[in-house]
Order: structure tokens, then C-alpha cells, then sequence
């Protein structure tokens, strides 16, 4: 250490007091000279006589300033800051050259900075402030339904309170869910047992977190812990907030803290505030799940832990399992009627990472940013590709140079530092360029494509600065290899003797090799754009049998708020009128459910078919509607009749089934006028009456639309929605909508409008990342792949000028020069792509799953992107092959 | 030239310049001539050898250099050795001894 310590004074003493150094140093050796003098002269010697042996006998003084300078150290600063000023001498001198490779690079690092934090914010990053990241886990439980295993994360009370008591593997246990609406302003509100705050190591801003005593049933304390942004937003930072009381759906909460800056708790998004779980679940979620509270019957948050010291994943996963099975067999104990037996369910635990994307099953959008990591990083191999053909080029323009100074005794290890400092020199001016552009774009890219929040800017984030300093290092790595191995093999004599000019067939076949690499990994690009786009083609294209434009899904939340059914009533229809009267709405209506927001099941029953062969049709859903729900849907009744209002509460039973019901319980038989019965074999027999087309309910990839609609009048309570249908831009719409019904709503209670459009976005999202991100890649790299291409072509006509010149001479025609250098360049892009096509057709598979209605084979694909990169070399080519054709011999044969 | 460098074992400068510089610190023209006045002129150290030796032993830090007063009245840089110098010195020259003594051994066998 004091090594190195005493190797930065000796530095820092060459570079910052150089002057004084030398000066120093010139001082001693002139003394040294003097003394010398005066001896000889004491000999007899005449000055001048005297002086000279003096000289003489010390020795040649440059070279001893060289070597006491190489001692002290100073020299390889001196060196570095030569080289790194000689770099930017010769960078300003060739603006174009410096300008396309910094802007090439920028774009590379953009790229790569921008996915970077998306990625890392997904799938590595964990929450801030957690304080024992490798040993903190969230607890998935997997158990088998139908045969199949399915794995879950959300736990019952009583669930977290068995494993609590019983498991020891685990130091921590943390409950934890978010649910929106603190107040009226739609914000997200955390609830947490107290562990939350040992699970972090976070302290507060001001005042305290709540503790185990507070988060009680009986006795607790209803307090709250503000998020800090929640905090500066709502009460500008001041501390004066601690004490206050704030309402939360019908309740007041005292603030008892301020959470430090950046901790959102286990949350994905930066939630208003934190609660005690026990105290706010019953305010939050409703008095009905208080009485419920000790059973086992809703699951609704999710379960963290942090393993106790020494303990394996392996270990604590078999104990939990084991803590999962006697909290299970509990359940089978007090429950007996709804638990399936232990033997056919084999419930076990799963411990997995922290992050919700990474998950057991990562998510969509976690994988299709994986490979968008992949993307940018052949994305910046391309930019790399290219800045080292700029490079190699420049090496061989000064190949005269070079072999010059080579002659002159400069050492190559010299002109490698030197070749090094330009590229570092280029890749950090590029690097800066790229982190600005990301800080600009990025976070508006994000923003636009991902659910994530809360993504700092790239310049502001120290991980992505430290992996853009890292890709830095590659690109000069990576841009300096061939013209470093160009250098290696300059021949001295050679070059001076052609003068720098004549053909260098080794350095062409490396451009060549470059070009074709470009082109490869775009080729590898945009095949994936196209995949991707065609897959989100698919997805637009799919019938949802709903016209979903214009629609907004009115959910009225009761919450605390406690209604009879009369006054339930009065408020739905209240709400009905009120949005009716709306001038922007064009139809109301009441449905149960909305498509992507869950569903209600249910089991019919009809004539000729037994209940074990009805589930094995798949899971039918029950759609309570009014009479104008499929004009509002804009869902048609392909045969028989919608609901009227005639259909009311005490009139014929009717239902609507959808072609896919009736192709299932009627395969040879008209629906119409069948008799169904919904839940129990004896229930009462409804009428078929009409057949409505196929709709997509919970899935849009893949649903069965097994859907059975129900009037409203005919159907009892359970009315949670509304959805309506707007006369223009629905989203428009949806602000002012809510304000007009939430002052219908009781205290306590609040409502949220969603575009029905927003739902699909998300449900599409990844296809649409896939589409967008592959396609502005596979763009970027084309462009290029193009200009590298540019570049090869350019320099080849160049160097072939002579030959060219001849040939025309010879009596060559235009033609003949055309298909010289544009066969050239089509030779080229023809490896390139063949390669990348195979190398596409090889990886494509494995993103298979994320596509959708497509092979990823799919030639159509391949096809486009071969034909997109033949025109991009043509285009790339037009310039240089126009340049050659007007080459005039004469000219060309006279530079000689 | 070629004699001087000659009679001087490669590493064996670094070695005289710590020996004498303990004995005495001194600035660099004297160290020059007492070499070779106690080498009796068999060694006659090149100052282009001699200052980069100098500046190399101070950048690893086993000697030290300070401006003084010389006799003269003059400023000189005058060069000691530091604690590190001395035990480098020691090892140095245990090596040496040992070096020297063994191809003593075998130079005397005939």
C-alpha cells in the first residue's frame, strides 16, 4: 500500500511539479559539470580545453535526462499525455472521421446504458437499502391442481401466521402488499408487518417505523410511514408532518415517519406510504375479510424471507415445505370442505430471488429485456466493427507515416500506445456522448416501454456508469484490434518504397472481414425485428370480439364503506344515470367483469352431459350483463337475440352463450332454446336465446371464450363494474368521468377509470417492447452495417483507382466498373448475410416463446432481412461505384 | 568507456552508492570521485550512469536527497541513505559476500 502510495507522489511530483523537477535535476548535473571543470583546470587545462573534456567525461547529457526521467517515473506520464495530445491533434485535424465515429459509438453506448438500466432494475438490482441480499428470498409455494402443478405468491393470513410460528429456517418473515387508493388520490398504499424494517437497513428521515406491537389486530395502532417522495410531494418536506393525522379510506392515520429517500419497501412502484398489515387490511380491504381473517380462504400478499445464518437454500427450503404441510393440514382440519387432500395438491416451497421479475417463471417482459441486453451489446459489436475499419483505414492512409517513424527509432509499443490513446480517446468522447443521449432519451424510452418506475437517469446512476466505463474499455479493446494488427505487420522498406500507396490485399480481406461481420450480426437483427413485428401484427390482428376502442372500465371500490343491498342498488344506478348523462359517453353498461381484470367462474350443467366432462371443456365464465352490453362491448349475437329489458327479475330465465359454448355443450344440436343450469345441477333452468361471438376474457394469446352471459336483473348482487363506451378518445375522457362519479361514491369508498386500451397495452407489452426495441436496433445496425460497408467500398476504389484508370484506358465500358466494385461490395454482404441468416436460424428458436402466431423460422422474415441488407448495399455502394465510373485514366495513370 | 562499464557487475552500482552513501551522505560529484579514489581508479563510474542510479535508488525510496550548504557556500542536493536503504544495504551485501565467496571457492580450485 505505501508502495502504491509512494509510486502517486512520485506521479503526481512528475506531473504537477515537472518544472521544478527538472530544473532541479538540470541544477545538479550543471554542478556536476562545473566541479568537473574547475578539477581539470586545477590540472592545467584551458577553460575551454577544461570544459570540453568536462563534457566529454560525463557523458551524453540528453540521454542521461532520458534515462534519470524513465528512473523518476516521469516519462510514461510525459509518454501518455503525448500520445493522448498527439490523439486529439490528429482526431481535430480528420473532423468527419472523429465525428461519424463518436456519434457511432454514442449511439452504441445509448443503447446499452438505456437497456442496461432497465435490466438491471428488473432482473439484478436489488431493493434499495435491503439489508442481506444473498440471503433474502421471496416465498413461492407451488401445488398441484388438476393434475398440473401451478406455482402461487399469494398467502392468507393465517398462512403467514403458521409458517411464522413454526419455521426456524428463517430469521425474517415480511407480509407485504400494496393496494391502491389512500384517499381519493388513487395512490398506492404499502401494508407490511413490522419485520419490513429489520428486512432493510434503512433509518428514517424523521420520526420512527412502526413496530410489532402496532401492527396488531386488537389494540393496534393505526400509524403511517411516509415513502419520501410521497413526503416532499404532499407536505413539501416538512418535518412538522410527524403527529398529523391523514385519513386513509374511512379512518385517521398518525404519521409517525418518513422513509429514507428511494425505499419502496418490496413494492415495484414508489408506494404513498407504509402500514401496519394487521391494522390497515381491515380498513383497507373491508370488514368482510376481518371476519375471515383467521381462515384460510382469500389470498392476497405476498410473503418475503430472509434465511437465518448458516442455513442452505436447500435446508430452509425443506423446512418451510415441511412448515407449509402442517400449516396445510391445519387448514385441512378447519376447512374441510374446500381443501383438496394433501396427497393430490403435494404443496411445497419455493425460494426465489428478491425480485418479482426474475421470479420462478420470469417474467415477459424480464426475458424480452434480457435479449434486448443481448441486442445492444451486437448493436455496439457493430459500432465496434465499423470504428475499427475507420481505424484500420486511418492506419493504412499513414502507413507512410508510420513506417517513417518506425524508421526514426520510435519504438512500436510507442505507436501501439499511440493507436491505443486515439481509440480511447474517440471511445470516451463517444462513451460521455452516449450517457448524455441516454440521460435525455432513456428514462422517456422507459417510460414508454416498461412498467418500471423510478429509474434514475443514466448519468446519475453509479451501476450503469461503471458498466458504460466497462464498455468503454471493450470498445477500445475491440475498435484497436485491426489496425494494432495492421501495425504488427508493417513492413518498413515496403511501405516507404511504394509510398504508402499500392494494394494491402491482407488489410483489405480484414475490411472485408469487418463488413461482413456488420453485416451478419444485423442480418441477426432484423430477422428478430421482423419476427417480432410480424408477432405483434399477429396480436393486433387477433379477433378480441370486442371493438376495445373508445372503452373505459368504470371499478366503483366500496372498501370500508358498508351498503345494504337496496342502497347497493340505488348507487349502481345512480352511477348508471350519472355516466349516461355524460355528453361524451355514448352507451353504459353493467358487466361483472371487464376483459384482463379476472373473472368470475362457473359450471354449467346441461341435459346429456356429466359435470366430470363439463370441467374437462375448460373453465366457463359467468358474465352478468344489462340489456346494452354488447352494443356497448360492441360484441355481436351472431344468432338469436342480446338481453332486453324485458328480461328482468321474475321473468323467464335467458342467458347468452358464446359460439364456443354452444359448440361445446351442443356440438350437433342449435343452441337456441336449450336449458342450462349455472353452479348446480338443480338450479334453475335458463334459456339459451342467444349465440354471441368468441371474445378474448383472460388471456389474449390463447382463451377458449367459454362465456356465459347472464342479465343483470336475473343474476343477484356482485355488480362491480361499469364499462362505457365514449363518444372520442376514450382516455381523454377517463379523468373527468371519475370526478363526476367519485362524488356519488359513500365516504371511504373511491372509483378508478381505466381505458380498456390501457389493459391491452399491458397484456401486449412485451410484443410491443420486442417489435419497437428489435426494430430501432435492427434499424440502427443496418445504418451502420451500411456505412462500414461505405467505407470498404470507398477505399477499395480508392486503392484500385490505378486499375480502374487502366481498364477504362483498356476500353473497359461503365458497366464493366459497376459490376467490379458493386460485385465487391454484393460479395461481401453475401457472406454476411449467409452467415447471419444461419446464425439467426440457429438462435431464433429460443426466443419462440416470446413470439406470437409465427415460426421463428419463419421465412418471410429471413427473406426481408436479406433483401433489406442487399438494398442497404447498394445504397452503400452507390457513391463510390458513381466515383469510379467517372474515374479519369489519364489523371489516375499521372499521379505515379 | 567499455573498460569502466566493463568492471562493473551489473546491479553492483546500486550496491557502492548505498555502502558509501551510509558511510557519508554526500552529493553526486563527490560520490563520483570517491568511488573512484577508493577503488584506487579501477572503478571509474560514468555520471551517466551514476545520476539515473541516484534517482532510481530515491524513487524506491532508499535514499533520500536534501539541498544543503556545501563547504563551498554553495547549494548542493546531498544524498543519504534511509532506514529502508539500510536494510536493503545489508541484504545486498550478505548476497554479495556470499556470491563473492563462493566464486572465490571455485576460481581457487584448479
Amino acid at each position: 500500500m505505501s508502495a502504491i502510495l509512494r509510486r502517486l507522489r512520485v506521479w503526481f511530483r512528475a506531473l504537477a511539479r515537472r518544472d521544478v523537477v527538472d530544473r532541479e535535476m538540470r541544477d545538479e548535473i550543471a554542478r556536476h559539470i562545473e566541479r568537473s571543470t574547475e578539477r581539470l583546470i586545477a590540472r592545467g587545462l584551458t577553460r575551454d580545453e577544461a570544459l570540453a573534456e568536462a563534457a566529454r567525461e560525463f557523458g551524453n547529457v540528453g540521454r542521461i535526462y532520458e534515462q534519470s526521467r524513465d528512473a523518476r517515473g516521469v516519462t510514461a506520464v510525459e509518454n501518455f499525455l503525448q500520445d493522448i495530445r498527439y490523439a486529439a491533434r490528429g482526431l481535430h485535424r480528420t473532423p468527419a472521421f472523429t465525428i461519424g465515429v463518436v456519434l457511432t459509438l454514442a449511439l452504441g453506448v445509448a443503447a446499452n446504458a438505456t437497456v442496461f438500466g432497465v435490466v438491471d432494475r428488473l432482473l439484478f438490482r436489488p431493493p434499495p437499502y435491503l439489508a442481506a441480499p444473498d440471503r433474502s428470498h421471496q416465498l413461492y409455494f407451488a401445488r398441484t391442481v388438476n393434475g398440473a402443478e401451478a406455482i402461487g405468491e399469494a398467502y392468507q393470513y393465517q398462512r403467514f401466521v403458521d409458517l411464522a410460528e413454526t419455521s426456524t429456517s428463517m430469521d425474517l418473515l415480511v407480509a407485504f402488499s400494496t393496494i391502491r387508493g389512500e384517499d381519493t388520490m388513487d395512490a398506492e398504499v404499502a401494508m407490511a408487518n413490522a419485520s419490513l424494517w429489520r428486512f432493510f437497513d434503512a433509518t428514517p428521515v424523521a420520526g420512527r417505523f412502526f413496530t410489532p406491537a402496532e401492527d396488531r389486530w386488537e389494540n393496534g395502532a393505526r400509524v403511517a410511514v411516509l415513502s419520501y417522495d410521497y413526503w416532499r410531494s404532499q407536505f413539501g418536506g416538512a418535518s412538522s408532518v410527524i403527529g398529523q393525522t391523514i385519513t386513509i379510506a374511512t379512518q385517521k392515520y398518525t404519521v409517525i415517519g418518513i422513509a429514507p429517500r428511494g425505499f419502496r419497501g418490496l413494492a415495484g412502484d414508489m408506494p404513498a406510504m407504509f402500514l401496519p398489515i394487521a391494522v390497515a387490511a381491515g380498513d383497507l380491504i373491508g370488514p368482510g375479510w376481518m371476519a375471515e381473517r383467521t381462515s384460510y380462504a382469500s389470498s392476497w400478499f405476498g410473503l418475503w424471507g430472509r434465511r437465518a445464518p448458516g442455513v442452505s437454500v436447500e435446508a430452509a427450503t425443506a423446512e418451510l415445505t415441511r412448515a407449509f404441510a402442517a400449516s396445510y393440514r391445519r387448514q385441512l382440519a378447519a376447512e374441510p370442505q374446500y381443501t383438496p387432500p394433501i396427497e393430490t395438491v403435494k404443496p411445497h416451497m419455493l425460494l426465489a430471488s428478491v425480485l418479482a421479475d426474475r421470479g420462478p417463471h420470469a417474467s415477459g417482459e424480464s426475458r424480452v429485456t434480457a435479449w434486448l441486453l443481448a441486442v445492444s451489446l451486437i448493436v455496439l459489436v457493430i459500432a465496434c466493427a465499423n470504428v475499427g475499419n475507420l481505424l484500420l483505414t486511418r492506419a493504412l492512409d499513414r502507413r507512410r507515416e508510420i513506417a517513417v517513424r518506425l524508421a526514426l527509432g520510435v519504438s512500436r509499443g510507442r505507436l501501439v500506445r499511440g493507436i491505443l490513446a486515439e481509440s480511447a480517446l474517440l471511445a470516451t468522447l463517444g462513451a460521455t456522448l452516449g450517457l448524455i443521449v441516454a440521460q435525455l432519451a432513456g428514462s422517456f424510452l422507459v417510460r414508454m416501454l416498461m412498467p418500471v418506475t423510478g429509474t434514475s437517469g443514466a448519468m446519475t446512476d453509479p451501476r450503469t456508469l461503471i458498466f458504460s466505463g466497462g464498455i468503454t474499455a471493450f470498445i477500445v479493446l475491440v475498435s484497436s484490434a485491426a489496425p494494432l494488427a495492421q501495425l504488427g505487420r508493417t513492413d518498413v522498406i515496403a511501405s516507404l518504397k511504394s509510398g504508402g500507396r499500392g494494394l494491402s490485399p491482407r488489410a483489405s480481406r480484414v475490411r472485408a472481414t469487418l463488413g461482413a461481420l456488420q453485416v451478419s450480426l444485423s442480418v441477426i437483427l432484423v430477422v428478430g425485428a421482423g419476427l417480432f413485428v410480424h408477432s405483434l401484427e399477429r396480436v393486433a390482428a387477433i379477433p378480441l370480439g370486442y371493438d376495445a376502442g373508445n372503452l373505459l372500465v368504470v371499478d366503483p371500490k366500496l372498501r370500508g364503506a358498508a351498503l345494504d343491498s337496496a342502497s347497493e342498488a340505488a348507487l349502481r344506478q345512480s352511477l348508471l344515470d350519472r355516466a349516461r348523462a355524460n355528453p361524451a359517453v355514448a352507451s353504459v353498461t353493467l358487466a361483472s367483469s371487464a376483459p384482463f381484470s379476472g373473472a368470475r367462474i362457473t359450471l354449467p350443467f346441461v341435459a346429456g352431459l356429466d359435470s366430470a366432462s363439463t370441467v374437462r371443456l375448460g373453465e366457463f365464465i359467468l358474465q352478468l350483463a344489462s340489456p346494452s352490453y354488447f352494443a356497448t362491448m360492441g360484441t355481436r349475437v351472431i344468432r338469436g337475440r342480446g338481453f332486453t329489458d324485458a328480461d328482468r327479475n321474475g321473468a323467464p330465465r335467458v342467458v347468452v352463450v358464446s359460439d364456443a359454448v354452444a359448440r361445446a355443450l351442443w356440438p350437433n344440436q342449435d343452441a337456441i332454446g336449450q336449458c342450462l343450469r349455472l353452479a348446480k345441477p338443480t338450479a334453475d333452468c335458463r334459456t339459451v336465446v342467444g349465440v354471441a361471438e368468441n371474445i378474448r376474457q383472460l388471456r389474449i394469446d390463447s382463451d377458449r371464450g367459454l362465456e356465459i352471459y347472464v342479465p343483470a336483473a336475473q343474476g343477484g348482487a356482485g355488480f362491480t363494474r361499469l364499462v362505457v363506451r365514449t363518444r372520442h378518445d376514450a382516455s381523454s375522457v377517463a379523468e373527468s368521468l371519475r370526478r363526476d362519479l367519485a362524488g356519488l361514491m359513500p365516504a371511504g369508498a373511491y372509483i378508478a377509470v381505466t381505458p380498456l386500451s390501457t389493459r391491452i397495452a399491458n397484456v401486449t407489452r412485451a410484443w410491443r417492447l420486442g417489435a419497437v426495441m428489435f426494430s430501432a436496433f435492427g434499424a440502427l445496425a443496418a445504418i451502420v452495417a451500411a456505412v462500414g460497408l461505405y467505407g470498404v467500398v470507398s477505399y477499395g476504389v480508392n486503392q484500385r483507382g490505378h486499375e480502374i484508370g487502366i481498364r477504362m484506358a483498356l476500353g473497359a465500358r461503365a458497366l464493366d466498373i459497376v459490376r467490379l466494385v458493386v460485385g465487391e461490395a454484393l460479395t461481401v454482404t453475401t457472406f454476411g448475410v449467409a452467415i447471419g441468416c444461419s446464425i439467426a436460424w440457429l438462435v431464433a428458436p429460443r426466443i419462440g416463446p416470446l413470439l406470437f402466431g409465427i415460426s421463428s423460422h419463419d421465412a418471410g422474415s429471413y427473406a426481408g432481412a436479406c433483401i433489406a441488407l442487399l438494398i442497404a448495399t447498394l445504397v452503400a455502394a452507390l457513391v463510390p461505384t458513381a466515383r469510379a465510373v467517372r474515374f479519369d485514366a489519364a489523371v489516375a495513370l499521372r499521379a505515379d | 568507456m567499455a573498460r569502466d562499464n566493463a568492471s562493473l557487475l551489473p546491479g553492483t552500482l546500486d550496491l557502492i552508492v548505498l555502502q558509501l552513501l551510509s558511510a557519508e551522505p554526500t552529493n553526486g560529484y563527490d560520490l563520483a570521485l570517491r568511488i573512484q579514489a577508493i577503488s584506487h581508479d579501477v572503478l571509474n563510474v560514468n555520471a551517466g550512469s551514476l545520476y539515473p542510479a541516484l534517482y532510481r535508488l530515491e524513487e524506491k525510496g532508499l535514499i533520500k536527497a536534501a539541498w544543503a550548504q556545501t563547504d563551498a557556500g554553495r547549494k548542493a542536493k546531498v544524498y543519504s541513505v534511509t532506514a529502508a536503504g539500510k536494510r536493503s544495504l545489508v541484504d545486498q551485501r550478505d548476497t554479495w559476500e556470499r556470491f563473492a565467496g563462493a566464486l572465490a571457492a571455485i576460481l581457487k580450485t584448479t
